[in-house]
């Protein structure tokens, strides 16, 4: 095999990288394959046993990158947010192969893996040979096929921050149930805290939308009007908050007609929001 | 390295052509087996699933360089257990089968699943094959194959 590189730990990978930039990173294979290139030199992620764990820290869920969807559906430690959207990856085949690197590595705005990462504000941990980094996952998408990547880096780990976890709604729009790719998918997070007066305010609220743009959509500043507010004030201003949303979502043609796509996040948005008793 | 170094079906092999080279055609043109199909090519219709270190994975979506160090079964392999034999059965008593394309596809699917549930629910079966795509019988007629197949298999998952 004169083609492909096989490693067996995560140094010798990260300097085939920077020795041969153009490696292409092969995780489970379930988009590359698609393609089938046969020029390719691969770099083969899936026997690194050190991209497999799921742990937690003080902080974070840590997913490493090589960990396959079936496995972390099996797995305690992964938030059952994640698990919702997981189960709906297309089939067991797929699942069993699929990775959370490969998902974030395509940089598609219709990963359902990706779409739940920027709903928790999820970090991704990069490395290379001269060390590692970590980024907020919107910044790590800088646009469709995009990412914030540099040749002679590799995808090491998701980190899911703990405080970002609660109450949730999670929907994909799929032209059926099992094998699609979303048409829409939304995911959505509400965190609470004890104001100074003891009331539980909104901490965070994260409308997230996926595969209806180039990458996956969040708003923060949209998000902004309901900080620090009790559930019910934030109803009351339920009106304006969608509103808002209704302006900002500028969508692209994709599959499903923008005014379609537009119209089911929008109904997503309420159902979330009815969800989490706003 | 030299080769991809593997187990088919019991039997150490090793392959020197590209390690970017598809699994599914290596196992159809190289080593003659002939019951992995080549459906559509993107993971959708689960024609040329095999078992990979016991788990189900489209062989049209792997490059041969990741299958270096794996046991691979087909079902030329899969066809001389006693495990096969039951879903053979039980296929046959309810006509889960017609044109038969997707069914070396469908049987490793129905192993997986049992594997994984030896007293399944129908909703697990279903789950199961929903990366398998039929279009001569339908799904009813697989299903309930796989079902009886477990109801009868005395402790064979």
């Amino acid at each position: 095999m004169v083609d492909g590189f096989v490693p067996t730990t995560v140094e010798e990978a990260l300097e085939l990288k920077a020795k041969f930039p153009e490696l292409v990173p092969y995780a489970g294979g379930t988009d590359l394959m698609v393609e089938n290139r046969p020029e390719v030199d691969y770099l083969f992620l899936n026997r690194l046993c050190d991209l497999k764990h799921v742990t937690e820290d003080d902080e974070h869920i840590r997913i490493g990158s090589g960990v396959t969807f079936t496995k972390a559906i099996a797995d305690p430690l992964v938030p059952q947010v994640m698990k919702d959207a997981l189960v709906k990856i297309a089939a067991p085949a797929i699942r069993n192969a699929g990775t959370f690197g490969g998902n974030l590595g395509n940089g598609s705005a219709k990963a359902d893996s990706v779409l739940v990462e920027y709903a928790l504000g999820a970090l991704i941990r990069v490395g290379s040979v001269d060390g590692d980094r970590t980024v907020p996952v919107h910044e790590f998408y800088r646009g469709r096929k995009q990412l914030d990547l540099a040749p002679n880096e590799l995808i090491l780990e998701v980190l899911l921050p703990k405080a970002n976890l609660g109450p949730y709604y999670y929907e994909k729009v799929g032209g059926r149930r099992a094998l699609a790719i979303s048409r829409v998918a939304f995911c959505g997070v509400l965190t609470t805290e004890a104001n100074a007066d003891g009331n539980e305010v909104i901490r965070s609220i994260s409308p997230s939308f996926g595969a209806v743009s180039g990458t996956v959509l969040r708003f923060p500043e949209l998000e902004r009007q309901f900080e620090g507010l009790t559930r019910e004030q934030a109803a009351k201003q339920r009106l304006s908050f969608v509103t808002a949303y209704e302006d900002h979502l500028k969508l692209t043609e994709g599959r499903v007609s923008a005014a379609y796509r537009r119209q089911v996040c929008l109904n997503l948005l309420g159902a979330f929001l009815d969800a989490v008793g706003i | 390295m030299d080769e991809i170094r593997f187990t088919l079906n019991g039997e150490a092999v090793a392959y020197d052509g590209s390690a970017a080279d598809r699994l599914l055609d290596v196992l159809r043109d190289v080593y003659d087996d002939r019951s992995v199909k080549c459906g559509c090519k993107e993971g959708e219709c689960g024609a040329c699933a095999v078992l990979i270190d016991g788990e189900l994975v489209n062989s049209c979506m792997v490059a041969m360089g990741a299958v270096d160090g794996s046991a691979v079964v087909t079902l030329e392999g899969y066809r001389e257990t006693d495990r096969f034999r039951a879903l053979d059965k039980a296929f046959a008593e309810v006509t889960a089968v017609q044109c038969g394309y997707c069914i070396p596809g469908m049987v490793l699917a129905a192993e997986a699943t049992l594997a994984k549930h030896p007293h399944p629910t129908d909703d697990q079966i279903r789950e199961g094959l929903s990366g398998n795509l039929c279009r001569c019988t339908g799904y009813n007629a697989i299903a309930q194959a796989v079902a009886n197949a477990a109801e009868e298999a005395n402790g064979l998952w």
